[in-house]
């Protein structure tokens, strides 16, 4: 007689694999002709259920895919990767590296990017609860010493930077039909995924701005921030990244950096 | 039910039709206030940081008790239980002060991955102590009875050597938890398997049942055998309603939850089969007690 750890692991084997289960498993079923068919209940419904959970992260791959090679793909990623987390709410992190690598998908060299996009939109649905910094406690900023202030954005930030139009073809593939053709010559895009209060927020961004950002993330004061998006793009403009973004919600806290030389 | 948190009260879960919650029906509640006795959440879904789930919950259990249906528990696993995962459930408990909190009679993991369905028990001597064991651990960290819901399978271990409802009130009794009876699981089992309903139905004592689920379920076709599968992704089917009415005609009416999981309809559609439970209850003639397990 089989211990139980040995019966449930060569049952796990035989979910996951995308051979037919051993006869050894079999032979562990009660006889009646259909150990395989009854077996492959479970063994459906583990890529289906799971799929189903990365169906609901990924719409817009789904809908660029469509829905015979997304459910393909989908099985081949939860054989690779299954669910390590008891909740489904986050599965699927590896998901825009793994499409990343699939061979047959180097024609669509966005996809990965807008995965990305689309796990940092779910990752922000279920982000901590913070209340963004309110008029009052901006317009308490000393007119002094602003460089040497550390501005946090919103915990449920993600910066997404990409090669191709992301935001447009995310976009794009919000509504019921999809009209627009989007050429790829558009260029890179940068986006911010926030939710600072119910809703999801997708904003594309200037790169400067996408730089500071992920900056003061990082904990760096304005000043510094500041250094890194002019580097990274010599229009950026300080003032006018204020004015957008200073009471749109992406900051929860302010604080005065202590002077450290 | 004794209380471990003061700062609210735990409403208890009413002998009404209750309804699964489900994300694209909370702004229909919110707005039409349905007369729907409570609701049924699997906590796994709330186990985000924040976000509009749990605000929506938080709503939402302001006007209805609440029942918290675990899945990821996975009871009858070799491996041991999760603390962090129990200590999320707990959270949750303390949070929402729900009324009733089940789980399965079943397993998600044999390894370190999940596998997010609930798997089937192998029924011995030693997978009982096992999920005993287990039961215990979990009454215990929560300081709660639980409830344990009986499975839907669709495969027999050869080296099973108790009768699966044999089992299930064994755990419950050993554990000193109660029972949840879904009765269109031992409909689907019964008929996968077999086994004979009534004697299914007959081995439960029914004064350990604190809550009964009803669900839809399809049917698949298997060289001529018709496998039924437990998908709630349909309406109740009758012969299931007719087992509910006799079962709480006999033994009084009970918390009973209406679950669709799947090809989730529209809200009036789902609050119709809600009402439709509730006069089941209401000839039943047991009404509006509150459950006191």
């Amino acid at each position: 007689m089989k211990p139980l750890s040995e019966l449930q692991q060569m049952f796990c084997d035989g979910l996951r694999s995308a051979a037919p289960p051993s006869p050894v498993l079999l032979n562990e079923i009660v006889d009646d002709g259909l150990q395989l068919e009854r077996f492959n209940v479970y063994r459906n419904n583990f890529v289906v259920l799971n799929g189903d959970a990365l169906a609901d992260m990924y719409p817009v791959i789904k809908r660029l895919l469509g829905a015979e090679a997304f459910r393909l793909l989908a099985t081949a990623y939860v054989r690779d990767f299954p669910p390590m987390d008891r909740a489904l709410l986050l599965y699927g992190e590896r998901f825009a590296d793994f499409l990343a690598a699939v061979p047959e998908l180097s024609g669509l060299p966005y996809l990965a990017d807008v995965a990305r996009l689309e796990y940092a939109w779910t990752a922000a649905y279920h982000a901590d609860d913070v209340v963004s910094l309110g008029q009052h406690q901006i317009a308490a900023l000393p007119p002094d010493g602003f460089e040497n202030l550390s501005l946090r954005p919103h915990p449920s930030m993600h910066c997404i930077s990409s090669d191709y139009p992301i935001y447009s073809i995310w976009l794009a593939n919000q509504g019921e039909q999809m009209e627009e053709t989007i050429s790829l010559d558009e260029g890179g895009s940068q986006v911010v995924v926030i939710r600072p209060k119910v809703e999801v927020e997708v904003r594309e961004v200037f790169p400067g701005s996408l730089a500071l950002l992920q900056s003061l993330a990082s904990g760096e004061t304005i000043g510094a921030a500041y250094a890194q998006a002019v580097e990274m793009d010599a229009e950026f403009d300080l003032q006018a990244f204020f004015a957008r973004h200073l009471f749109d919600g992406t900051f929860c806290e302010l604080q005065n950096q202590p002077v450290t030389d | 039910m004794k209380e471990t948190s003061s700062n609210s009260v735990a409403a208890p879960v009413p002998r009404r039709a209750g309804a699964g919650l489900k994300p694209k029906h909370y702004q229909a509640i919110i707005e039409q206030q349905p007369d729907i006795g409570w609701f049924e959440v699997h906590p796994e879904n709330y186990m985000g940081r924040g976000g509009p789930p749990l605000s929506y919950l938080e709503r939402i259990r302001m006007d209805y008790p609440l029942s918290l249906h675990s899945v990821g528990t996975s009871l009858g696993s070799h491996l041991p239980l999760d603390i962090t995962h129990l200590k999320n459930l707990k959270a949750l408990v303390e949070r929402f002060q729900p009324g009733l909190v089940s789980e399965h009679l079943s397993w998600s993991h044999g390894y370190e991955w999940y596998t997010h369905d609930l798997m089937p028990l192998i029924y011995t001597e030693e997978s009982l102590k096992l999920i005993v064991e287990h039961i215990d651990q979990v009454q215990e960290f929560l300081g709660r009875t639980i409830l344990i819901e009986n499975p839907s399978s669709y495969l027999q271990f050869r080296q099973s050597e108790i009768p699966e409802q044999i089992f299930y009130v064994e755990a419950a009794r050993r554990s000193g938890a109660g029972l949840l009876l879904d009765i269109n699981n031992v409909f689907v089992s019964c008929s996968n398997h077999g086994w004979s309903v009534a004697e299914y139905i007959a081995a439960v004592p029914h004064e350990m049942v604190a809550e009964i689920h009803l669900a839809g379920h399809s049917i698949q076709d298997l060289q001529g055998t018709r496998l039924r599968i437990d998908d709630h992704g349909s309406p109740v089917c009758a012969e299931v309603w007719q087992l509910y009415q006799s079962y709480i005609e006999a033994n009084g009416a009970l918390p009973t939850l209406i679950e669709w999981d799947s090809n989730i309809p529209e809200f009036p559609e789902l609050y119709a089969e809600v009402r439709f439970a509730e006069e089941f209850i209401y000839r039943a003639g047991e009404s509006r007690h509150e459950a006191t397990l």
